[in-house]
């Protein structure tokens, strides 16, 4: 009897350990390895999907990126009693370069960029008749973070010469490993620039009219108008918002609330003008603007005298704005799973009129016009003549609290106080540009700060 | 060589050439309870003659000649030696009172202390048996020396920080292995409130029998990769054959925070803030601050002018503790024949926590039995269940946690007189929550109308058969399971709307189950040759198999908060399900060699294999070896009569670490990139099929001494425990698309050394005391750390520092002439110095190293006094030499110029005129006035506390014989009593919950403070 149970259990033990050895071999049940993560056409379909999420972080088109460039780019126009110290500094405009909230943006950002390289280097394996689209919508998100982490880490175009002034470093294939080629020196802002463009038009070359709410060929354009107009490049930011426009697959909603809807805070789908908004359901997504400007969210985030002065009696877009508990705030935003309205098409016929109006052409339609239409929207009634600073100023309050005010003011060179009576930084300030983070210095030797830092 | 054979042979056969034997019969017993002593050794003095006793206690032996001198030995017992003639006789032994004959458990069997080279701390059930806490790791501070436990703060069950000998990793885990009767315990933080929770509260205190703490390498590298943060044996209590023993304790107290902290009154605030906004508009004339300020006073102030007459003068503070009350009832039986022994026990804790919606209860039970079967064959179980509902409140950083109350204004009412609610329970012009008052979220608006509850259900048992295949050769098997299932439910009401962002109700809800089996398969063989040399060898295998499957839902929505499941939740927003899994095969093996009685020598290794690690490193080896040497033995100690005992000894060896994510090596693809409803992936890391475990290599050299028949006993160790291949987080360039890549770079070091010192200071018929002393110091460094920086908030890992160091500019007080924040430049000079001008632009101001959260120093002394049935247990704990991080200063100290929050009372030492010196500068409304980081907010967090006293009445026997009980112990036990401390924050034993790991240590932030317990027990034995 002993014998046999020693035996047994001998036996077993040495079993076991045979048998355990083949249990060292595990595999991640919520991720796959990434040699099997791009291997079919479907594969390069959801990674490109992931792209969109990427994109839409919380710190990147999320909204957050945007509200740091309206808390970098304010003067008096809202009041920023928030908690996050990162976000103070940059209210404050005296940002420290370990500041959070700058690297979570850039990290956000070129972590969207890698994915849209993951995805135009599989491009092989995607069928045929999907492979333009695919090609497309990839470079038009690769470009739409460029063109962010440009204006907010760099000099703007505009700000001396943009073939000298260090832009943000251009990585386009995908990382799979480490070496010393990933430290990465930053590129020119033209060169930025160039990229963005290059991708933009073959992005709109090869992107279907209609694309359910992805990227689509019109997305491109407007993407591209508003590079162009960045850049003061505006024979082609006209052309290119006209293209938009003329293709009449957008039109502005009814009234300018049905732009921003609320929904009962639910889900909602894009608008007429909607001509592409990062789309938020309770699943996936979200829309930071709403966690600072809504009294619902952290409501961090109040609007001033000043800037509430600037509208017109009559102006309907007043009542985007609510009071509670004597405090004014921003409802463009309150929907917590409102889409992020990125680009609407109201943008399209400012740029137009803006260029139209600054080449004296009639593209499409006369700047009056243009300028009109939106102004009719919120029952204000029509101009007969209009000046540059009619079309700005239009442009501010109908954009305003969108993310456009710190990029307007450096394009057209300003002080951030221009459109509320002057004062404020130049738009050359050094202060208006984020550091480079200090952890990216660190573990890229080959980048440069910036000035003021 | 012939020769000395010859001689060997002549010896062993002498003894048998003389054989006129007598014979001598008996029995030992256990002085204390006359139980039988199974297992004893009886030895006739001067030959090679050994027994032991059996089951009974009895054992029968021979010797020649008319009389001999017995030597009696039991582990645990003081040695005897008696003169028998023959006959009967009965011998009653005493337990050892000093620890160097006790036994001590070490990874995979047992040893005596004297025997043991290695570094190996025990803490027995006596120490820590019914201490009011709700996990055994907090019964263990002070006791130990090269221990350090910090509690992260006074909420309960959640998470403690254990440093074995200081921090060995950067990245990866700094927490040791914990084993339970041979099971590797699951330590999964399972929490999803940002919080950790500590699975280690499942564990019934009054179960333990005693606990090891393998120090060095030489004790714990045969527990292989996972080492290096050292190992916590525990072992569970086990019956005695003898008489049948039935155990009752209760005790029951009451719970206090250990400190309050003093904020500013009605009348105070309302000053403080009309003087910062008049401050504030001289220097910013653009907007009326004055104005501003009155408006938002009366907004606080419930929308009314009381506050000009102070007439509300709420203490929120007071609001978020509550009384705390704790019981806990523990009944056990024990017992058992020469064949079986059994130990079972049950226990119910049920404690309130000091923080208002924080309480625990637990339910204990567990069964312990030993079967001989036969003469070759034992068998054993050991099975215990836990259930335990924690309620708990929000992490530290969440404006709902309840000490975040001390932020609302002293001028808001509890309840809102508009309303008749609690304030910002209702905005009458919206009908919903206020959105602006009071001035943040009220978070009694979560603990009236919120809750989050975790459940928990944890089984642990083991089986095991031990077999004798010949004399001195066993072979062990164990297997065993721990398994744990775990529920969070969390609710927050409409009222919760602010804080939640959810109009209508949201709800969570999760579980986890973790399935952990493990098994052990070892011989051990042991035996002494020519009475001389002793040979201990045990080899053998493991394996253990980890997986964790979770699945949560939550849902927003709900008709009424009556409904509070997410099945009448409108919309189901999210829901989980994921799984993740680890093993370990490993093989090891240890031999202990003795020679003499003297000189002491230990291998061992393992080698482990893990699923962790990268393809091309999949297996490790981990070997140490160590010497002993009793120099008492000798001969030459003899004459030395104080010094009883005199050990030396020395150990080297290798451990890892393997504490990184179960597939930390792989280039990973994840598939939660959907957008908008369509699947999509992302990229999530890099891969790195070169990963493997860290290496620390441990030097130790100790001494052991007994000093007047070792009634003093000076333990004393230095080691050395340097750290390569560091599982570190390497920051690579995030124009990768990545931030950071897991790689074996780095190095650290930890040096130091631990004095144990224990000392029978009167030993009388009637009264003892015995003082022990444990002292230790550590010095951590990291020696590489490739370059970079880790640590995003103020604690950094930074080369040639201590881990967790504090970074931040240096403040240099208000600009006595204009009140301004000023910094020290700190720039460094071109001769090495540093600028030590200062500036207001906290740009212009470089950041240096501003403290370090490791102490210098640790200790504890333990004092005990007894006097007839009366006994006192006296403990203090210290800690010396660390700083601490007042995080939440930012706001609460701040000069009033970030926020309305209320202040703490020291901020009204402000700058007020030119010529002012002070630390506090001038209060400016919303205008920051020195609330960034800096050492404004670093403070010495050094205390030493009362951590234990312990008064004790063991009624007499007349008594109890007369009640017909046979032992009845009353005791008053106070925790955490006093505290002695520079730190003007809560408490100094403190970790910010919602962001504690590795580096970030020694930041305080709205942390509620220790709890201090004041209990009255009883103890009856039937």
């Amino acid at each position: 009897m002993k014998k046999h149970i020693v035996k047994i259990f001998l036996i077993t033990t040495l079993l076991s350990a045979y048998s355990c050895n083949k249990r060292l071999e595990i595999e991640p049940a919520q991720s796959i390895d990434q040699s099997q993560a791009l291997k079919t056409g479907s594969d390069v379909q959801a990674a490109l999907v992931g792209s969109y999420t990427q994109l839409g972080n919380i710190n990147f088109y999320g909204g957050r990126m945007f509200v740091m460039s309206e808390l970098l780019g304010d003067h008096n126009e809202l009041i920023w009693s928030g908690t996050f110290q990162g976000l103070t500094q940059i209210y404050n405009k005296t940002i420290p370069v370990n500041n959070g909230f700058a690297l979570n943006t850039w990290l956000a950002g070129y972590a969207a960029i890698n994915s849209a390289n993951n995805v135009l280097s599989a491009l092989d394996v995607v069928l045929p008749a999907n492979k333009n689209r695919v090609e497309g919508e990839a470079k038009f998100l690769r470009s739409a973070a460029y063109f962010e982490l440009v204006k907010l880490y760099a000099k703007d175009w505009n700000n001396g010469d943009p073939n000298s002034n260090d832009g943000v470093p251009l990585v386009l294939t995908p990382t799979r490993e480490i070496t010393e080629a990933n430290k990465v020196a930053r590129a020119k802002v033209a060169a930025v620039y160039n990229q963005i463009i290059t991708d933009l038009v073959d992005a709109e070359a090869k992107l279907p009219n209609a694309n359910g709410f992805f990227a689509t060929k019109n997305a491109a354009a407007a993407l591209l108008a508003r590079v162009y107009l960045q850049k003061r490049d505006y024979p082609n930011a006209r052309d290119a918002a006209n293209r938009v426009i003329a293709s009449n697959r957008y039109s502005l909603t009814a009234s300018i609330y049905d732009a921003f809807p609320y929904n009962g805070g639910n889900p909602f789908q894009n608008t007429s003008e909607d001509i592409f908004a990062l789309q938020v359901t309770t699943n996936s997504g979200v829309n930071d603007f709403q966690t600072f400007f809504s009294a619902d969210g952290r409501g961090d985030i109040t609007i001033s005298d000043d800037h509430l002065n600037l509208y017109e009696s009559a102006d309907e877009r007043q009542g985007l704005f609510y009071t509670s508990g004597g405090s004014v705030y921003n409802g463009k935003n309150d929907n917590v799973y409102g889409n992020v309205h990125t680009i609407r098409l109201a943008e399209m016929y400012l740029i137009r009129a803006e260029t139209n109006f600054r080449l004296t052409t009639v593209v499409g339609a006369t700047p009056l016009s243009d300028l009109n239409r939106i102004r009719n929207r919120v029952s204000l009634g029509s101009k007969l003549v209009i000046t540059l600073d009619d079309i700005l100023f239009e442009r501010k309050l109908e954009l305003a609290f969108e993310g456009f005010h710190l990029s307007d003011i450096k394009r057209l060179g300003v002080t951030t106080g221009y459109f509320t009576g002057g004062g404020g930084l130049a738009a050359t300030s050094p202060k208006l540009v984020m550091p480079i983070p200090e952890r990216e210095l660190r573990a890229n030797p080959n980048l440069t700060q910036n000035e003021g830092y | 060589m012939r020769k000395l054979l010859f001689l060997v042979i002549s010896l062993l056969t002498i003894g048998q050439v003389w054989a006129q034997t007598k014979e001598v019969t008996g029995k030992v017993t256990d002085a204390k309870d006359g139980s039988p002593l199974v297992g004893a050794t009886v030895k006739v003095k001067g030959v090679s003659k050994s027994t032991v006793t059996d089951a009974a206690g009895a054992f029968r032996i021979s010797f020649t000649g008319n009389s001999a001198t017995l030597q009696i030995s039991s582990v645990g017992f003081e040695s005897q030696e008696v003169s028998v003639t023959g006959g009967d006789v009965s011998i009653a032994m005493t337990v050892s009172t000093t620890s160097l004959n006790e036994v001590v458990v070490v990874g995979y069997g047992t040893k005596i202390k004297r025997d043991i080279t290695g570094s190996v701390a025990k803490v027995s059930a006596k120490e820590i048996g019914n201490t009011p806490v709700t996990s055994f790791e907090s019964a263990l501070q002070g006791r130990a020396a090269g221990v350090q436990i910090t509690q992260q703060n006074g909420k309960l069950g959640q998470g403690i920080n254990i440093r074995i000998r200081g921090s060995a990793s950067v990245t990866a885990g700094n927490e040791p292995l914990y084993v339970v009767d041979g099971i590797p315990l699951i330590t999964t933080n399972l929490s999803s409130n940002g919080a950790q929770t500590n699975p280690l509260t499942d564990i019934n205190i009054n179960d333990i029998e005693s606990i090891e703490i393998l120090k060095d390498a030489s004790a714990a590298a045969i527990y292989g990769s996972r080492a290096s943060n050292g190992v916590v044996l525990i072992t569970t209590k086990k019956g005695k054959s003898g008489k049948s023993k039935i155990e009752f304790s209760y005790m029951t107290g009451l719970q206090t925070p250990t400190n309050k902290m003093e904020f500013m009154n009605a009348q105070e605030y309302v000053e403080y803030f009309r003087l910062a906004a008049a401050a504030a508009k001289r220097i910013d004339p653009s907007f009326d601050y004055v104005a501003f300020n009155e408006s938002r006073l009366q907004r606080y102030s419930a929308g009314n002018t009381d506050y000009q007459t102070y007439k509300v003068n709420t203490d929120w503070q007071e609001q978020a503790f509550q009384r705390a009350p704790i019981s806990q009832y523990d009944m056990n039986f024990s017992g058992g024949n020469d064949k079986t022994t059994y130990f079972m026990s049950g226990q119910y804790l049920d404690q309130t926590g000091i923080i208002v919606r924080n309480s625990f209860k637990r339910y204990n039970g567990r069964l312990n039995v030993d079967q001989k079967l036969n003469n070759w064959l034992n068998v054993g179980m050991n099975m215990s269940f836990a259930r335990s509902l924690n309620k708990r409140v929000s992490n530290d950083n969440a404006f709902s946690t309840p000490l975040q109350i001390v932020a609302l204004s002293p001028i808001t009412p509890v309840i809102d007189p508009r309303t008749g609610q609690t304030s910002g329970a209702l905005d009458l012009n919206t009908g919903r929550p206020n959105t602006n008052f009071p001035v943040y979220y009220n978070p009694m608006l979560s603990v009236e109308n919120g809750f989050y509850n975790t459940i928990t259900n944890r089984t642990l048992g083991n089986l095991y058969a031990n077999i004798t295949l010949a004399k001195g050769l066993t072979f062990r098997s164990e297997f065993g399971v721990d398994q744990l299932n775990q529920n969070e439910e969390n609710y927050n009401g409409r009222l919760t709307a602010r804080n939640s962002g959810v109009p209508s109700g949201s709800g969570f809800n999760s579980s986890d189950q973790i399935l952990n089996y493990n098994t052990n398969n070892f011989l051990r063989y042991f035996k002494t040759f020519n009475e001389k040399h002793d040979v201990d060898v045990v080899a053998g295998m493991s394996f253990q198999e980890y997986k964790l499957t979770s699945n949560s839902a939550s849902g927003e929505q709900f008709p009424s908060d009556a409904f509070k499941k997410i099945a009448s939740a409108a919309s189901k927003t999210d829901a989980q399900s994921s799984e993740t899994q680890f093993a370990f095969l490993s093989y090891f093996a240890r031999a202990n060699y003795k020679f003499n009685n003297k000189y002491l020598l230990a291998l061992s290794g393992r080698y482990d294999g893990s699923s962790r690690f990268g393809a091309n490193n999949r297996y490790g080896f981990f070997p140490a070896v160590s010497a002993g040497w009793i120099i008492s033995e000798e001969k030459f100690m003899e004459r030395v009569q104080w010094m009883s005992f005199l050990k030396l000894k020395t150990s080297y060896g290798l451990t890892g670490n393997a504490e990184i994510g179960n597939f930390a090596s792989r280039g990973l693809f994840s598939g939660d990139a959907g957008y908008g409803g369509i699947p999509g992936t992302r990229p999530t890391q890099l891969a790195n099929p070169n990963l493997k475990w860290e290496t620390t290599a441990s030097f130790d050299v100790g001494i052991e001494t007994g000093i007047l028949n070792n009634r003093i006993v000076i333990e004393a160790d230095y080691y050395t425990r340097n750290t390569k291949d560091l599982l570190l987080s390497v920051e690579v360039p995030g124009t990768s698309g990545f931030a950071s890549q897991i790689q074996n770079k780095g190095r650290l070091e930890n040096k130091g050394f631990e004095i144990t010192f224990t000392s029978e200071n009167i030993v009388k018929r009637d009264f003892r005391w015995t003082t022990s002393i444990n002292f230790s110091r550590n010095r951590n460094k990291i020696t590489d750390l490739a370059g970079q920086e880790l640590g995003g908030g103020q604690n950094r890992a930074r080369e040639g520092q201590a881990l967790g160091v504090f970074v931040a500019r240096e403040f240099a007080g208000a600009d006595p002439a204009n009140g301004d924040a000023l910094y020290y430049k700190n720039t460094l000079k071109a001769d090495g110095t540093r600028d030590r001008s200062t500036t207001n632009d906290y740009n212009q101001a470089e950041e240096v190293i501003i403290g370090n959260p490791n102490p210098d120093f640790i200790y504890g002394v333990r004092n005990t006094f007894n006097y007839k049935g009366i006994e006192l247990e006296v403990l203090l704990q210290g800690v010396q030499g660390n700083e601490l991080y007042y995080g939440g200063g930012q706001y609460m100290s701040a000069s009033g110029s970030n926020g309305y929050d209320n202040q703490t009372r020291d901020q009204l030492n402000s700058w007020k005129k030119p010529g002012d010196i002070t630390n506090v500068p001038e209060a400016r409304l919303f205008l920051a006035n020195g609330v960034d980081p800096s050492s404004r907010y670093i403070a010495d967090g050094s205390f030493m506390r009362v951590k234990s006293v312990t008064l004790g009445y063991t009624l007499p026997q007349a008594i109890t014989q007369k009640l017909k009980i046979e032992r009845a112990r009353v005791y008053l036990r106070g925790q955490n009593l006093f505290t002695s401390t520079k730190y003007q924050g809560w408490d100094p034993e403190v970790n910010a919950d919602f962001q504690a790991s590795n580096i970030n240590q020694g930041v305080d932030f709205y942390s509620a403070p220790q709890i201090r317990a004041i209990v009255f027990g009883i103890n009856i034995g039937l």
